[in-house]
């Protein structure tokens, strides 16, 4: 072990970071807006969008990341559709990180109790009321542990996007392997990085949790 | 009733969205062969000649803190000066380099290919850039291997799907004892496990070897001579850019002439030496 490999790739290693963190941010943002978009559309009632939403999920979902991010680059190519590789990088991961987001946020607004629903139509809120101030403010509670889970998750898979040609952490350690025939102290590196990037993450998960959980302590 | 545009039955209304899809791909299609025209012509007229490798395949391509190096970046921009164009340089793994010449993402692919003849039906290869022929690597400390054949009965890792994995392969057969053939993902891990004592020699190339050597000198040594049959490198392009691989092959053979290839050599490989003047006939 040479610790003077890692020293010494440090800058190197830093940018890809960079780049890392902000495939991985793009990715989550497009993916919150096409998560709530999508969960939205599911829970709407209207036959049409909750079959498109339901649609959506179960193509994103269970396409694998690689195989979306070498459709959107290679694939459409063919057609004549040129997407830009950082294009096509964001948008893999937020196609498929919307998917899951979605499901999180379904599953958090499920968890409400209904009786809430109904007691607050009751007693006279409007539509948008309920929405504002009883089911969102508590889904949104509920979602904050498992969105951090996806939002590692992704961060982990935005691995995967050096095959449109990104330059991120995982592929510029393998670079920096070759190139010093010391593959221990630059993947070593890389992993230092990612649990570095991934504790930050958990961290704003905490505050986030706290921030939304005030007035409801238990 | 009577069928408009505006009261289809259901049938009426998949027949026209299916005939609607096909002439969209045709227009598409269309479009494609009109980006598909000449590649020399559109590289002159962008001024930028954008190519494709994989920065880990030292000494040919390196990402040193990330810049560009190699043999490969040396002798590219040589063959620019000579298009008079800018190169621009992908890093690309390798899994996705041939897909994406293919899909027209980049003009060139210069990561050095072994000239093989299932390879010459589907790609363009350039003259040859650099020998390829199978050789072996030991640790600089065993001294139980000092030629190929020593390898009998002994423990040889390689990349997968490698031209000199399957040279080794061939070789070893006709050796008196087995010998334990490990596969590895990439020479990198067939590398370490080679210091590591797991295997007792990794093949590869002569001049990856060599290089590979020649950075770790108190780890690896060559073993010599190399043992396969001989082969070479070359960049390869797509089969409908001729005219870029002729121009890119008359670049090669102008910086052969003047010395230009002989210096990038001794500057990555200690020496130098003459390269075949026309694509040679694949023996493998």
């Amino acid at each position: 072990m040479q610790p003077q490999v890692i020293a010494h790739s440090l800058a190197y290693l830093t940018l890809a970071a960079g780049m890392t963190i902000y495939v991985s941010v793009a990715g989550i943002v497009l993916g919150m807006g096409l998560g709530f978009a999508v969960c939205l559309a599911r829970v709407s009632g209207n036959p049409v969008l909750t079959r498109a939403g339901a649609f959506y999920v179960s193509f994103f979902r269970g396409v694998p990341v690689l195989v979306q991010l070498l459709f959107i680059y290679y694939f459409l190519a063919e057609f004549g559709i040129d997407v830009p590789a950082m294009a096509a990088a964001i948008g893999g991961l937020g196609l498929a990180s919307g998917a899951f987001q979605a499901e999180i946020l379904r599953g958090a607004l499920n968890a409400v109790p209904r009786g809430q629903a109904e007691a607050a139509t009751a007693v006279g809120f409007s539509r948008i009321d309920i929405w504002r101030r009883i089911l969102l403010p508590q889904a949104l509670r509920i979602s904050v542990p498992p969105l951090i889970n996806e939002f590692t998750l992704l961060l982990k898979a935005s691995s995967l996007v050096s095959v449109v040609g990104i330059a991120e952490l995982t592929r510029v350690s393998m670079n920096i392997a070759s190139s010093t025939y010391r593959p221990l102290e630059a993947y070593a590196g890389a992993g230092l990085f990612y649990l570095a990037i991934n504790l930050c993450l958990a961290g704003l998960g905490i505050l986030a949790e706290r921030r939304l959980s005030a007035g409801s302590a238990r | 009733m009577k069928s408009t545009i505006y009261s289809m039955t259901r049938r009426d209304a998949l027949k026209s969205g299916l005939i609607g899809a096909a002439s969209a791909g045709a227009w598409l299609a269309g479009l494609r062969g009109a980006f598909a025209d000449d590649t020399l012509a559109n590289v002159k007229k962008r001024g930028e000649l954008v190519i494709a490798t994989e920065m880990q395949f030292p000494p040919f391509d390196i990402s040193d803190n990330g810049t560009y190096k190699g043999v490969d970046r040396d002798l590219i921009d040589e063959v620019g000066k000579e298009l008079g164009v800018k190169v621009k340089y992908l890093d690309l793994p390798w899994t996705s380099i041939l897909p994406g010449l293919e899909a027209r993402k980049f003009d060139l692919c210069i990561a050095p290919v072994t000239i093989t003849k299932e390879r010459m039906q589907r790609y363009l290869f350039t003259l040859p850039i650099a020998d390829a022929t199978a050789a072996l690597m030991k640790r600089a400390n065993d001294a139980s291997i000092a030629k190929p054949e020593d390898i009998a009965g002994k423990a040889v890792g390689g990349q997968k799907g490698t031209s000199q994995l399957a040279q080794l392969k061939a070789f070893a057969a006709k050796l008196p004892k087995p010998v334990e053939v490990k596969e590895y993902v990439d020479n990198n891990q067939s590398y370490a496990d080679l210091a590591a004592g797991r295997i007792d020699a990794s093949v590869n190339s002569f001049p990856n070897l060599a290089y590979a050597a020649s950075q770790r000198a108190d780890t690896f040594a060559m073993v010599t001579p190399p043992f396969g049959t001989p082969t070479y490198f070359s960049w390869v392009g797509r089969l409908d850019d001729k005219s870029l691989i002729d121009a890119v092959n008359a670049a090669i053979l102008a910086t052969e002439g003047d010395g230009r290839m002989a210096k990038i050599q001794k500057a990555w490989f200690g020496q130098s030496f003459d390269l075949p003047k026309t694509v040679p006939e694949p023996q493998l």
